[in-house]
């Protein structure tokens, strides 16, 4: 039995150290993209995936130190709470309302659509990911109590949400260094 | 099978248009100056409509500026 739990441990370690080099690599733009300027969508991206990463550090940091049940009970908490979220949605739109002024009032051309709409499928893998995870931790932590306290059904809903978003950026900024074929 | 790949002639255009610059053409035809970029390297594939108003703003039928290469020929091998 402890041998299949260490093979299935290599395994999962394999896959994910495949995953992360990939991810990386998707980064990274290929040599003729390299002196293509970014776009306001693009650009838009990087700071969606820079806000999004900080909230969740922000948050994780906070879950870390007051605890799951007292962020919701503790006003000074929730307080914090609310603030990192709030703060973190201002950044991002005022990120957006600047990038509209500076390019005329456009965000988007044919192009940006096409990345926009592909960005779809990365957030719906974190979502989906983020909700199996979610179902099977809080499964196996409150299975003998029979009920899950509220306080983390609201951090299920904020991470999904946070989550969703993160992926929506790495999909925009993944797509911009993919070729595109719309008749594909 | 080999796919096949959309060329295009935008970048000689431009310059046979007066030296066009990229921002010139984009906004002449709505789109991005990064989108031109893209579309010279033959990087991305336009949509039909954006296809047609490049090619109008050459004065030029679409095959003219650009044309469909099946697999093979991609490479330099007819």
């Amino acid at each position: 039995m402890t041998t299949f739990w260490i093979g299935f441990a290599v395994l999962g370690g394999a896959l994910v150290v495949i995953a992360i080099t990939r991810f990386i690599r998707g980064l990274v733009p290929q040599s003729e993209m390299r002196d293509v300027p970014m776009t306001a969508l693009e650009t838009l991206g990087w700071v969606g995936l820079a806000v999004t990463g900080l909230v969740t550090a922000g948050l994780g940091v906070l879950v870390a130190v007051v605890g799951v049940t007292d962020l919701q009970e503790a006003d000074s908490a929730r307080f914090i709470f609310w603030l990192i979220l709030i703060v973190g949605i201002g950044v991002w739109l005022a990120a957006w309302v600047a990038l509209r002024r500076r390019n005329g009032g456009v965000v988007a051309d044919e192009r940006d659509r096409v990345v926009l709409a592909r960005s779809f499928s990365v957030e719906s893998m974190v979502v989906l990911l983020s909700l199996v995870t979610w179902a099977v931790v809080l499964t196996e932590a409150f299975w003998d109590d029979g009920t899950v306290p509220l306080a983390y059904l609201q951090l299920l809903f904020w991470t999904t949400l946070i989550g969703g978003a993160m992926g929506r950026s790495l999909g925009i900024v993944l797509g911009y260094r993919r070729e595109i074929d719309t008749d594909a | 099978m080999p796919k096949a790949r959309i060329r295009n002639q935008i970048r000689r255009l431009r310059f046979d248009h007066g030296e066009m610059t990229q921002q010139h053409l984009a906004d002449l035809v709505g789109c991005t100056r990064q989108t031109i970029i893209v579309l010279e390297k033959e990087r991305y594939v336009p949509s039909l409509s954006l296809a047609f108003e490049i090619a109008r703003v050459f004065e030029r039928n679409i095959e003219d500026v650009f044309t469909y290469v099946d697999g093979p020929e991609r490479d330099g091998s007819p």
